[in-house]
């Protein structure tokens, strides 16, 4: 209940800002079900989240506890079983196939787990492929195409076929894919799986960019270091929302004191401590302030 | 969107490269069936062209009359090359011919009886011969013209025949057969005459002269020992103009005649050149075949490549919905892959079709024609048959749930 209650506060709050009216992504009681009979089984035990327009979401939580199903079913890729998803206030099981391709086009942008390159199609002609059917010409596709490959330093590697990349290389083509259409929504699943440090400060420093120009992002990672970079950080378990710092700020209403951190999650503990979460809750609270 | 189109034509381009001998085997279906419709539809334009322009030679004032039964026959029959066409019951009688011959701007009236039989000489005459048994007049309306000896007439003996040049060639060895004695159906027939060549076996008659022997309408009675069977009447009127009036009495005296019954046509001009040759049928009749079956083959191909294609790139389908693309797009990119098959083989199956035909037509005495009608129906079959055949697979592949493809492994 307290849950909503802090819902409704950042609402009212964020109602005095001009662009954020309606939260991009409402979630109520999201369930989604796999199987039947004896085999069934609850992938999202409802869910409840609302995310507001430039929020940078970082989902964390155990392998198998849906993070990767969340995200499917908010880019449209999925359906929930039961439960409601408003997108920009919209009820999404409203919206016809045609129109929610039309979103995906034009709105959002999926980095995959599993990267998901089309085999056939070398590099810049993957990256190219979603502002195909945003109905741009071939030059102006390869151009772009070939102007955020070089933002992750693929520019040499244009021609290759995907099975000629290494890992992080694919990952990072993965990810020029997602952004090259300047989708509103960035879904991130894992973009940062296979990657040094190094490279996955260079494509966190570039989802920053997009966040600070009010781009909302939503990014699934394991490294906990990574969510310095998130102005919000969800736990998830079996299903469900375990944590929300959002929440976290509403108990306390005062910056954050370690005791605060859920006691099961080690991991988060540790996070706290460092010296990126001051800055991350700053923002937060910044924000807020506006 | 037109980028959207040409990104998908590029687009199954590629997809076809990528799997070029596949492509080309589901083609070949299609090929073979543009080809033979192609042959069909080449040859039957030049043996037509053929007929009108010796329509045309004859002067423009001939009109021929055929029994209804006759026009049905003239859907190719294999079973007809060999035994000769023996019309069941001809609705053409002697009393029309008298009718006929009455009329005031009719000139001319042959009617034409073609018997099937074995000739006899030194030899055996061949199968494709013909024994056509019709009157005098039939030498000036169809421009029958003797190399040696004269044509039938009334006033010489019954049994006397006219034979063509190649016949005599095929049962003495010889052209220079005047005089000869020939059995025709076990009778004894005394040649009076050899035709000139004409190299014509595709003609309004129907008969090859150079392969026939020609009796006298009475003679032939004899030997059919049946009601006479005409086939056909040739007509000539007294001239070009006065033809048009010609018809129209024939018509109106058959059609008392025949107590309002319609089972009669009459034709002049450029109706009459439609191809009635049986070496023709027997040709359109094996290359339909051909075509409907290999287009019905081709086509159950593109499908099965088709999915084939879908299947193997469920995972594709799976990210291109994932990135944006709704399901007319992934139906439009699949249909164009089919329809771009379907057109391949098109192209080529018409341009193999005219090589086929120019061969055959190196042994036969026309060429094919090359019209944009043909060219225009090629194209059309093989689209339709990319159509056809790729809108169920395009449509499994345009429904296919995104996260179950993706979730896919290929
Ligand atoms: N198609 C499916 N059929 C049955 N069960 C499924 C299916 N997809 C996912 N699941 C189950 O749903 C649960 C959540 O899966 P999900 O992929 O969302 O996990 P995740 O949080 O992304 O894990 P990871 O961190 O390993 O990627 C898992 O237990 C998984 O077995
Ligand atoms: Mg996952």
């Amino acid at each position: 209940m307290r849950l909503s209650d802090s819902g409704r506060h950042i609402i009212i709050y964020i109602k005095t800002m001009p662009d954020t009216q309606t939260p991009v992504i409402e979630l109520r009681s999201l369930k989604k079900r796999f199987g039947i009979g004896d085999a069934e089984h609850y992938a999202l035990d409802g869910v409840d989240l609302r995310i507001e327009r430039g929020e940078f979401v970082a989902v964390m939580g155990p392998s198998g506890c849906g993070k990767t199903t969340l995200l499917n079913i908010i880019g449209l890729l999925d359906r929930s079983t039961d439960g409601d998803y408003k997108l920009d206030g919209i009820e999404v099981s409203t919206i016809s196939a045609h129109r929610q391709a039309r979103i995906r086009s034009h709105q959002i942008g999926f980095i995959f787990q599993s990267f998901n390159l089309i085999s056939r199609l070398n590099v810049i002609e993957n990256v190219a492929l979603p502002l195909t059917y945003k109905g741009i010409t071939r030059t102006k596709r390869l151009i772009a195409a070939s102007k955020i490959l070089r933002t992750f330093h693929l520019e040499e590697r244009e021609y290759y076929m995907p099975h000629q990349l290494s890992g992080g290389q694919t990952q990072r083509v993965a990810i020029a894919r997602a952004l090259v259409n300047e989708p509103s929504i960035i879904l991130a699943d894992e973009p940062t799986g296979n990657l040094d440090s190094r490279s996955s400060h260079v494509i966190m420093e570039e989802l920053s960019d997009l966040h600070r120009r009010g781009n909302t992002i939503i990014m699934v990672t394991h490294n906990p270091r990574l969510t310095s970079y998130a102005s919000r950080v969800i736990t998830m378990l079996d299903g469900r929302i375990d944590s929300d710092t959002n929440t976290l700020i509403d108990e306390i209403k005062a910056p954050i004191s370690e005791a605060a951190a859920p006691a099961h999650s080690p991991k988060k503990h540790k996070k706290t401590k460092g010296h990126h979460s001051k800055s991350r809750y700053r923002i937060h609270i910044g924000r807020r302030k506006k | 969107m037109r980028s959207l189109m040409i990104n998908h034509i590029q687009n199954a381009r590629q997809s076809l490269r990528s799997n070029r001998l596949r492509s080309y085997l589901t083609m070949l279906g299609v090929t073979i069936g543009v080809a033979s419709v192609t042959v069909i539809l080449s040859l039957s334009g030049g043996a037509s062209q053929v007929v009108s322009s010796q329509v045309d030679a004859l002067g423009g004032n001939i009109a021929v009359i055929r029994p209804e039964a006759a026009q049905k026959n003239t859907v190719p029959n294999l079973t007809q090359i060999t035994s000769q066409r023996d019309f069941s019951a001809s609705t053409l009688t002697e009393h029309d011919l008298k009718l006929i011959k009455a009329i005031q701007h009719v000139d001319q009236a042959a009617p034409l009886m073609v018997l099937g039989g074995a000739i006899k000489g030194e030899k055996l005459a061949p199968a494709n011969s013909t024994i056509v048994a019709t009157t005098p007049e039939l030498a000036t309306i169809s421009k029958l013209v003797v190399a040696d000896g004269q044509f039938l007439s009334d006033d010489i003996n019954q049994n006397t025949v006219v034979i063509g040049d190649q016949l005599s060639i095929n049962v003495f060895g010889t052209d220079r057969s005047l005089g000869r004695a020939l059995t025709i159906r076990g009778q004894p027939f005394t040649i009076v005459g050899i035709l000139k060549r004409l190299n014509n076996p595709i003609n309004y008659n129907a008969v090859d002269f150079d392969n026939s022997v020609i009796i006298n309408y009475e003679s032939g009675k004899q030997l059919g020992q049946i009601t006479p069977q005409i086939q056909q009447i040739d007509v000539r009127s007294d001239s070009v103009n006065n033809l048009g009036q010609a018809i129209i009495d024939i018509n109106k005296v058959l059609s008392t005649s025949h107590n309002g019954e319609n089972d009669f046509t009459v034709l002049s001009g450029s109706q009459i050149a439609q191809p009635t040759s049986q070496l023709f049928f027997a040709m359109a009749g094996v290359t339909t075949a051909i075509a409907a079956i290999s287009l019905l083959v081709g086509g159950i191909g593109i499908m099965n490549i088709m999915l084939v294609s879908v299947a193997e790139r469920t995972r594709e389908i799976g990210i291109r919905k994932a990135l944006g693309a709704n399901n007319q797009d992934i139906m439009s990119q699949f249909m164009i892959e089919s329809m771009a098959i379907g057109l391949g083989g098109g192209i080529t199956g018409y341009l193999v079709g005219y090589l086929i035909s120019y061969g055959i037509c190196s042994f036969l005495p026309f060429e094919p024609v090359i019209t944009w009608q043909i060219a225009a129906t090629a194209a059309f079959i093989s689209v339709v048959m990319g159509t056809v055949f790729g809108i169920y697979p395009a449509l499994r592949a345009a429904h296919k749930d995104p996260i179950e493809s993706l979730r896919e492994y290929s």
